[in-house]
């Protein structure tokens, strides 16, 4: 984790339903409390920690199904579903739901919307804001609305579209319509390694100006590698400076051309070794290493600190040669395990906060690799949110119009600024947002 | 800044040079929107232009209406008054391409057809084929939210739209989203820009996502003997594994129309891919389509703008129900209208459900479209559904609620925000919904 802020609600209230959400805001409302929403914790952004006290709205009671509409391939969730769990319940009838953040055991859908999470295969499918046709949502402003749903173009703003990855600032989340998928045809797996990053970053741009759009496409260097191979033994080549894992879905006829043209595309740029999966068992190996890489972190480092900025893809080799001088210039290890495909980094900077100045050390390797990134046109953030942690980064992204726009739209969903504040927006003079202190929960307050 | 009327050409000369600006009566004639002739028209050669304007709109309170190629301007209620048209034209650059990162940034007034050229030599595209044609205006698309078949694959221009470069209602020059791919800093203002028809601000720059030209491709058309036939190929085709990159329900009028040969209903697919994989993906919907009844035949690309054509009529609206309801909102369609003999060309979208209708000139000589129109919005309100009138005649559309009855507290909040980012409403207003 990376986020030092600390500070702790005064009160926790678990809702049950929608109506029971909308009235603990209104009664915040009134009485000019904060209001901090929350689903599994899982955010990385501190975008559900309550530095400002206030009433949290945890979620996590409201996890059913309410409908699974095959025919129009959608299903209504209570936001507090874990977003595995509504795969799980499709995939007998062949759908599923596409996003598929790193976190899906754990995470919850409404958090999922509320950030606009991304995941190794938002790549093909998109994140998740292309999958949400329509919410619910109990706003700063004292409403209960649904806005959007199933029937598709509605007439007026997007409103769904601009409510999902509000990050709690609008509002919370009461429920989630969202589109179902269909299973691919196939699905195949291909891991290659290389002696350098900068062969393994090439080979990214290579494959996707061959007109191929991998379902996902990930890099791993050889700090993450040796960590994985250390800790869970997932057969990942060892003395490898970098592993691309490459995974294609669709029809079998197309997917099996292209993995044949992304082998050829791979030993171009000297890849050491190539595997391809053959079935779902060698694919669930190839991809074990990947998604249990969080839980290796602990080998290499007491502490971390985790970056999600992004590059234009065609910038991989520049900024990753980049990220080296970084490293070396703060006299600090950076393992890397990110979504190559679309230019989104996770450098994970490891640092010892009981060496002293070496927690300083990271902010200042992080803070300058975050505009190495901006430089060469990329964002801030590509998956993981703005939160408490990014706030005050907004303004290097944005001009003073552009925030300025921003707050404006929050105020129209939350008057008061009473949700989740201090969150996505910086307090910059163009945001004019100004936090005002909240009273303290009146007496004989039910919650 | 007050101006006289007389001194208004001259201020408006002043920013964008007397050569962009319109001011005479038979000229402005040619510009009316849905009937309203402009006081003036100005073309903005930049975003710095188009700032300048706006901010001189602002202050004398003119009523301000964007175009781009100007094929959606009757889109929306009629507007009460026009003073100045922002004609978007001039700002056709490609701002930027780089094609290993297939991402492009270009003015709002490019056409499709040029940008669909210049990412064309790079096996690119920008996979929008919206009603109305490649002379469309990027910005104008966007503004107006349109799309076509591709959708199917692709996703609306608003999935792929990553940043925009706008001017607010009082002159502020506004940037929303990224230039990258993937981001989620701050909200996601694109979204709520695409699709508003320039009631927040005006386009003046969008970064769009691009996706690679197949090697190869193939379509098809399905004729079936009923219409149920092909709801059941849909359903089918829906549960399958294929990945079409259109999939497109069309009805008799619509084959009429694109000079196909005859049949009840007929299903459009198209598929992108490597050779291989449109081979095998074609032999296994033409099973498919067999073993529903269907007659099957390879048809060139050209079949995607010829039933595109078809929806050329007087009178357009478009549908929009539970997506596996879409046949049976056909169904409806036909019904209400062979009951009246009005001629009707159907396409339907089977990924989203929208149903797109152009109704011949009996519609647009009778009372009958209003009462069809309050007919199919009462069934479509059953399941949340809406009707758009896209394009009428201004006789009819004077007696018609274009955009049909929208959900209460997402009308409120609609209303807030357009109170919010243009509170002296000069922005096409009166044009879009709940009267924005």
């Amino acid at each position: 984790m990376h986020t030092f802020y600390k500070g702790a609600p005064d009160v926790v209230v678990l809702p049950t339903s929608a109506a029971e959400t909308a009235a603990v805001v209104r009664l915040c409302r009134q009485a000019r409390v904060p209001v901090v929403p929350r689903g599994s914790g899982t955010g990385l952004i501190g975008g559900a920690m309550a530095p400002r006290g206030g009433v949290m709205v945890a979620m996590t009671r409201m996890n059913r199904i309410l409908e699974v509409d095959l025919p129009n391939r959608c299903a209504t969730v209570e936001p507090g579903l874990i977003n595995l769990w509504l795969s799980d319940a499709t995939r007998a009838h062949g759908y599923f739901f596409a996003p598929d953040p790193s976190s899906q055991m754990v995470s919850s859908i409404g958090g999922n919307a509320s950030t606009n999470a991304g995941g190794p295969h938002c790549l093909k499918y998109g994140i998740t804001v292309n999958h949400v046709l329509g919410l619910q949502m109990a706003t700063g402003a004292g409403e209960l609305v649904w806005v959007g749903g199933k029937a598709h173009d509605r007439p007026g703003y997007d409103l769904p579209g601009v409510m999902v990855g509000a990050e709690g600032t609008f509002g919370v989340v009461t429920a989630v319509m969202v589109r179902l998928f269909h299973v691919p045809e196939g699905v195949k797996t291909l891991l290659a390694s290389f002696s350098s990053i900068e062969d393994a970053s090439e080979t990214v741009s290579a494959i996707i100006a061959d007109g191929i759009i991998p379902a996902a496409l990930e890099m791993l260097d050889e700090a993450m590698v040796r960590a994985i191979e250390e800790g869970i033994h997932a057969g990942y080549p060892k003395g490898a400076s970098a592993v691309l894992l490459i995974e294609l879905d669709g029809p079998r006829a197309e997917i099996e051309a292209q993995a044949r043209r992304i082998e050829e595309i791979c030993r171009a740029h000297l890849a050491l070794e190539l595997r391809v999966s053959q079935n779902d068992a060698e694919r669930a190996l190839l991809w074990k290493g990947r998604k249990e890489a969080a839980g290796v972190i602990g080998r290499l480092t007491p502490n971390w600190l985790l970056q999600d900025a992004v590059v234009p893809r065609s910038r991989l080799p520049e900024i990753m040669r980049e990220m080296l001088a970084i490293s070396a210039r703060h006299r600090l290890v950076f393992a890397n395990v990110f979504h190559a495909g679309d230019g989104n980094l996770h450098p994970i900077i490891c640092y010892d906060d009981r060496v002293p100045g070496e927690l300083e050390r990271a902010k200042q390797a992080n803070e300058a690799l975050m505009h190495a990134c901006l430089a060469m046109g990329g964002s801030v953030t590509g998956e993981h949110g703005v939160g408490l942690d990014k706030a005050e980064k907004l303004p290097y992204q944005f001009a003073a119009a552009d925030l300025n726009f921003m707050a404006r739209l929050r105020r129209v969903f939350d008057p008061d600024t009473l949700m989740n504040p201090g969150k996505l927006l910086p307090d910059h003079p163009a945001c004019a947002e100004g936090f005002r202190p909240a009273a303290a929960l009146p007496g004989g307050s039910w919650v | 800044m007050v101006v006289s009327v007389q001194a208004a050409r001259g201020a408006l000369a002043e920013i964008v040079g007397s050569a962009h600006v319109v001011s005479e009566p038979a000229a402005l004639e040619g510009l009316a929107v849905d009937g309203a002739t402009p006081r003036w028209a100005a073309r903005p050669g930049s975003v710095e232009e188009m700032s300048r304007l706006l901010a001189l709109a602002s202050s004398e309170r003119w009523s301000v209406v964007p175009r781009g190629s100007g094929s959606c301007l009757d889109l929306g209620a009629p507007p009460a008054r026009v003073d100045l048209l922002l004609d978007c034209r001039r700002l056709d650059a490609i701002v930027e391409h780089t094609p290993a990162d297939m991402v492009a940034s270009v003015g709002a007034g490019l056409s499709l057809a040029a940008l669909g050229a210049a990412l064309g030599r790079h096996r690119q595209r920008f996979p929008v084929d919206p009603v109305g044609g490649a002379s469309r205006s990027v910005g104008g698309v966007l503004a107006t939210g349109a799309s076509g078949p591709l959708r199917f694959r692709y996703g609306q221009a608003r999935d792929l739209l990553l940043g925009v470069r706008f001017v607010q209602a009082d002159g502020s020059i506004t940037w929303g989203g990224s230039k990258v791919v993937k981001s989620v800093t701050g909200y996601d203002v694109p979204k709520l820009l695409a699709g508003s028809l320039g009631t927040l601000g005006v386009i003046a720059e969008a970064t769009l996502r691009l996706h690679p030209m197949p090697p190869a491709s193939g379509s098809w058309l399905l004729s079936f003997r009923t219409p149920g036939a092909a709801a059941a190929f849909v359903g089918a085709m829906l549960d399958s594994t294929l990945q079409p990159e259109r999939l497109v329900v069309a009805n008799a009028g619509a084959l009429r129309a694109a000079a196909r040969p005859a049949a009840p209903a007929a299903v459009a697919v198209s598929v992108g891919s490597i050779a291989e994989a449109v081979r095998s993906q074609g032999s296994e919907l033409v099973r498919m389509g067999r073993e529903h009844g269907a007659m099957v035949s390879d048809v060139p690309e050209d079949v995607w703008l010829e039933l595109g054509a078809a929806l050329a009529g007087p009178v357009r609206l478009k549908l929009s129900g539970e997506p596996a309801r879409l046949c049976h909102w056909l169904a409806e369609v036909e019904r209400l209208a062979g009951e009246a003999s009005v001629p009707v060309s159907a396409l339907g979208d089977a990924g989203s459900g929208v149903l797109w209708l152009s109704l011949g000139r009996a519609a647009a000589d009778g009372g009958w479209l209003a009462g069809a129109v309050g007919t199919l919005r009462e069934a479509l309100s059953g399941e949340g559904g809406n009707l758009v009138v896209e394009r009428a005649p201004r006789s009819l559309k004077d007696h018609l609620d274009v955009w049909g009855p929208i959900q209460a507290d997402s009308l409120a909040i609609m209303k807030r925000i357009k109170r919010e980012f243009d509170p002296t409403g000069i922005l096409n207003s009166g044009r879009f919904v709940g009267g924005a």
